[in-house]
């Protein structure tokens, strides 16, 4: 269990905790509602240029240099870090403050989707990072709570009516969602400022803006899940079909045993190559199984 | 193995000028690291609409990604990227 769980899970995941969804949770850090919507405004309308805006000096733009420089390469990692974990209640709407998720598999996100969000609030707006790194627009991030208020002022953000409906029930939320994750895209739960929950995005590598700090730079923009997948090898026929669905490279075909592999330090649990399996070999197991990996986020 | 650049000619493509880039965006597709940023101009954000900004421009940010693969360079229809290392 990880210092969030303990603090926001009431004994349970932080993301499963439905205060976390409502603005009950605001008044922990003293902030209210209209700041924290205003804020997000803010963020929105220039959502893009986040990376490129300079802070205190220091912009994004070959990110991978610097943080090869050998002090200042330290210090670049460290502030980064420490910005993406603020838990501090004072918010600068020009970087990423308190924005940090967690991969969750599909059951832990139906869970979210039927026990913790309010029905009324949820909406579907197009993915930023595609659209930021490869100018599609594909409508595939589910948001609820307080986005729901504030999109309307937002149009670039609002999916055509002939690409969906975007305000959803439960239902077509969870539909939605399960034919993401089919599709190969990881079920990722975000903090939009920390300790307020709004998003649950359906993300894809490299365009992911949260996963690349993570996986080119080493930089802990998200957290693995709580879980890991578990390959049975009596099960496992090598159709090799759980590899190409793998976006982190964690599944390697052994040539000896002619059945796939699972290097479980690269597992993010996302859960997508589960449903991919045709011969039901592969399973979701707790992380806290395997000691080495366990508490390892 | 030095540190590599790419230049885009912002006169051509992006800033309001010939090309927008939320249309062309050929680069940006090509891109196997996917380390084009498409986002609001910075210097022409203050006479844009902030909230359904109109004038965009590409630049190149996770440098060091780069695998000099060279389609951004050759889908380019204006030909208006160079890239050196």
């Amino acid at each position: 269990m990880c210092d969030h769980c303990l603090k926001h899970g009431t004994a349970g995941k932080w993301y499963l905790n439905a205060r976390n969804y409502t603005t009950e949770v605001l008044d922990d850090i003293n902030i209210d509602e209209d700041f924290l919507k205003e804020f997000l405004l803010e963020q929105y309308k220039t959502f893009e240029s986040m990376q490129v805006r300079k802070l205190a000096g220091f912009s994004a733009v070959g990110l991978g240099y610097k943080i090869k420089i050998p002090i200042i390469g330290r210090i670049t990692k460290y502030f980064a870090e420490k910005m993406l974990h603020s838990e501090k209640s004072k918010f600068n709407p020009f970087q990423a403050e308190g924005h940090i998720g967690q991969v969750v598999p599909l059951d832990d996100a139906i869970a979210i989707l039927e026990n913790c969000v309010d029905e009324n609030t949820i909406i579907m707006k197009y993915c930023m990072c595609r659209f930021q790194t490869r100018a599609e627009k594909e409508a595939c991030c589910i948001n609820f709570g307080i986005m729901s208020d504030i999109i309307d002022k937002l149009p670039r953000f609002i999916p055509e009516p002939e690409d969906s409906k975007y305000r959803l029930t439960k239902e077509e939320a969870i539909e939605k969602f399960t034919e993401f994750n089919q599709k190969g895209y990881i079920g990722t739960i975000w903090y939009g400022a920390y300790p307020y929950i709004n998003n649950l995005c359906a993300c894809k590598t490299p365009e992911c803006a949260g996963f690349g700090p993570r996986l080119n730079f080493g930089i802990k923009s998200i957290f693995m899940a709580e879980y890991l997948v578990e390959n049975n090898p009596d099960n496992c026929q090598g159709c090799k079909r759980c590899i190409t669905m793998c976006q982190f490279g964690a599944i390697n075909f052994n040539e000896d045993t002619k059945r796939s592999e699972i290097d479980h330090s690269k597992c993010y649990g996302c859960g997508v190559c589960v449903y991919a399996c045709r011969f039901d070999a592969l399973s979701i197991i707790d992380r806290q199984v395997i000691p080495t990996l366990a508490g390892k986020y | 193995m030095g540190k590599t650049k790419i230049k885009i000619d912002y006169s051509v493509c992006g800033d309001g000028n010939k090309i927008d880039p939320r249309e062309c965006a050929i680069c940006m597709k090509v891109c196997e690291p996917a380390l084009f940023l498409l986002h609001q101009s910075l210097e022409k954000f203050e006479n844009d609409n902030h909230y359904d900004p109109q004038i965009w421009r590409i630049t190149p940010v996770y440098l060091s990604l780069c695998t000099h693969c060279m389609n951004c360079v050759e889908g380019c229809p204006e030909k208006a990227i160079t890239v050196s290392w």
